[in-house]
């Protein structure tokens, strides 16, 4: 049982420590934004281009590039960077300790921009225009899988940091319950690590070799099934600060308490034991695994329900507390009195309404049979927009409008521009995924350029136009809110000088701040041994039968 | 906004949030109902693969 009377928060950081970590997180932050502005205008350009109304802009070679590069971009440097510069910032801050060791943080942070710049040459040039997805027998320019792998060895060393930094704490504080916002940090640093481990092995073993020219074939079976060990995982360590914020930011935000350490707690521990080994939902289309292990990794999908439902609860919970603190009456009143002008209020309000949505749209995918609707078609960017654009990166930007005052000493930048971006990314995120939704369902296939290739069916592609229309207004929104956002974030610089208190850091209380926390909810060992016992489980023969059964290979298509 | 006691807050903090379990049961409905029309009306209803 982990107890704890006072918990840390008495204990002073030094300046030079406060410093140090602002610096690394900052430039984390610059990288991470920096990813996001330019992927951008390209997000805009596949949808009005896509769309087909615009024949001025049609060009299949630049739009495959324009869509590697842009989901690149979003989905593997934005994340990994921010996730990087906000866990550096968490751990110094919640553990009130000194980083271990800022100068492997900074090994690693330039290991990962090195290998961004190495994969953004082929991916602007043409030579990576292979969806951003590691599916062979497409094969982009070594360049690219050499600077994805440095991408993800850059990001080990800050998983390494945070284990590091909780186990020295653990052992400083014995019996202490690890502060929530670090134990989700450290959760999700672990996560990361175990499932990365499945997209390594496919670029060290079969891209990297591929694409060098070292081999002259190799088993795309195998390469899917590992990458799918990665794909779902990725979106759980996207997710993971975003309900980080929700849990530990946003209560004190709006004025309240936190409904549930414990749940929390809990909640993190199940998303990171059920969202890795259950990646297989990906390939239910796919010949080469058998019907068995699909449904085996389906029962496993629906369990990340479970603390994705249990996080809908507990933030909602907390905000009606706060509502209520606040004076709201009756069973829904406190919904009107909560602080809208709060930016991660409202960001976690806007996140919570765009993940209703998205998550049931999740177990719609996940379900084996069901997913027979909606495969490949325009419905999955729509759901993964809603769920990562949507749900998660708000709570980016709600995180990163709380920290860079803190970070860089400046006020922020008119919070009345703030709310207005943030409605307007939410809108955006409506307006350009609800038609895609649709369009799935009336059997748009996603990926390809352009629908002219789809003319011979054109009462089809009629019953597309509609929905093509309205979804170039979603994305030239979304194009404006996160140009404004990085104005906001570039406009600060010149803003006043905020006070020291100002920039103090800390973290929301649960109503009943944790005394006593079982063992098994402030352990890191057992439940990577549990996760370790999942994977082999659901994926040891299902990847040991590709040698069992000596299965075709396929030649390189792509250069 | 007034301005609300000590005994109030306590009372807030300690009561059931009975806002969010409505909230978290119509969810719930709608959810399955959605699953449901998924199921029926788009799934089976469009027959078998041929």
């Amino acid at each position: 049982m982990a107890t704890s009377s006072t918990g840390s928060s008495d204990i002073a950081l030094s300046t030079e420590t406060i410093k140090s970590t602002n610096k690394l997180a900052f430039w984390n932050f610059v990288v991470a934004f920096a990813a996001f502005a330019l992927a951008l205008p390209m997000g805009a350009y596949q949808v009005l281009e896509r769309s087909g109304m615009f024949p001025a802009l049609e060009n299949a070679a630049v739009y495959y590039a324009s869509t590697s590069t842009h989901g690149v971009l979003m989905a593997y440097v934005l994340s990994t960077f921010f996730i990087m510069g906000f866990g550096y910032h968490t751990a110094v801050h919640s553990l009130k300790q000194t980083l271990w060791s800022p100068r492997f943080a900074w090994i690693g942070f330039w290991i990962s921009t090195i290998g961004v710049v190495l994969a953004a040459l082929p991916l602007l040039t043409g030579h990576a225009s292979i969806l951003y997805t590691f599916y062979p027998p497409e094969i982009a320019h070594p360049a690219f899988y050499i600077g994805a792998a440095m991408l993800v060895i850059g990001s080990w060393f800050w998983c390494v940091i945070m284990v590091i930094s909780t186990v020295q704490w653990k052992k400083a504080n014995p019996n202490k319950p690890v502060p929530l916002i670090m134990y989700g940090t450290v959760l999700n640093a672990l996560l990361w690590l175990w499932t990365s481990v499945g997209v390594a092995a496919e670029v060290v073993f079969q891209l990297i070799p591929m694409s060098l020219g070292w081999v002259d074939s190799l088993d795309p079976g195998l390469a899917r099934v590992l990458f799918s060990e990665t794909l779902h995982g990725i979106v759980y360590f996207w997710l993971f600060p975003a309900y980080l914020v929700m849990y530990t930011i946003m209560p004190k935000e709006a004025g309240g308490k936190l409904f549930s350490d414990e749940f929390a707690r809990i909640a993190f521990l199940m998303l990171f034991i059920f969202s890795v080994p259950i990646g297989m939902h990906h390939l239910y289309m796919d010949p080469m695994i058998a019907a068995g292990w699909k449904l085996l990794h389906m029962f496993g999908t629906f369990m990340v329900a479970v603390p994705t439902l249990i996080t809908g609860f507990s933030i909602i919970a907390t905000m009606e507390i706060a509502g209520r603190l606040r004076g709201g009456k009756g069973l829904f009143g406190w919904i009107k009195t909560l602080d809208y002008t709060n930016p991660v209020v409202l960001a976690s309000t806007l996140s919570l309404l765009m993940l209703t949505v998205g998550g049931w749209g999740g177990v719609i995918n996940a379900a084996y049979s069901l997913d027979a609707l909606i495969h490949n078609t325009q419905w999955i960017p729509g759901h993964f927009h809603l769920i990562y654009g949507g749900t998660t990166v708000i709570m980016y930007f709600a995180a990163a409008y709380w920290l860079w005052p803190k970070i860089t000493g400046h006020q922020l930048f008119s919070n009345k521009l703030v709310l207005t971006q943030l409605w307007l990314w939410f809108i955006g995120m409506w307006i350009t995924t609800m038609p895609w939704h649709y369009l799935g369902l009336v059997g748009q296939p996603r990926r390809v350029d352009t629908v002219q290739a789809y003319q011979q069916a054109e009462e089809l592609v009629r019953s597309w136009d509609f929905s093509m229309l309205i979804m170039n207004f979603g994305a030239l929104i979304l194009l404006v809110s996160g140009l404004l956002f990085v104005y906001i974030l570039f406009m600060t610089a010149r803003e006043p000088a905020i006070s020291k208190a100002d920039r103090e850091v800390s973290y929301a209380e649960a109503i009943h701040p944790p005394l006593h926390v079982p063992t098994l909810l402030n352990s890191l060992a057992f439940w990577n041994w549990a996760m370790l016992i999942y994977l082999i489980a659901s994926y040891g023969y299902p990847i040991l039968q590709f040698w069992f059964i000596g299965t075709p290979e396929s030649p390189a298509w792509g250069i | 906004m007034k301005e609300l006691s000590e005994e109030e807050k306590k009372k807030i903090l300690e009561s059931s949030p009975k806002g969010t379990w409505v909230i978290m049961f119509v969810y719930g409905i709608l959810f399955s109902l959605g699953f449901l029309y998924f199921w029926f009306e788009l799934f089976v209803a469009r027959g078998s693969i041929n």
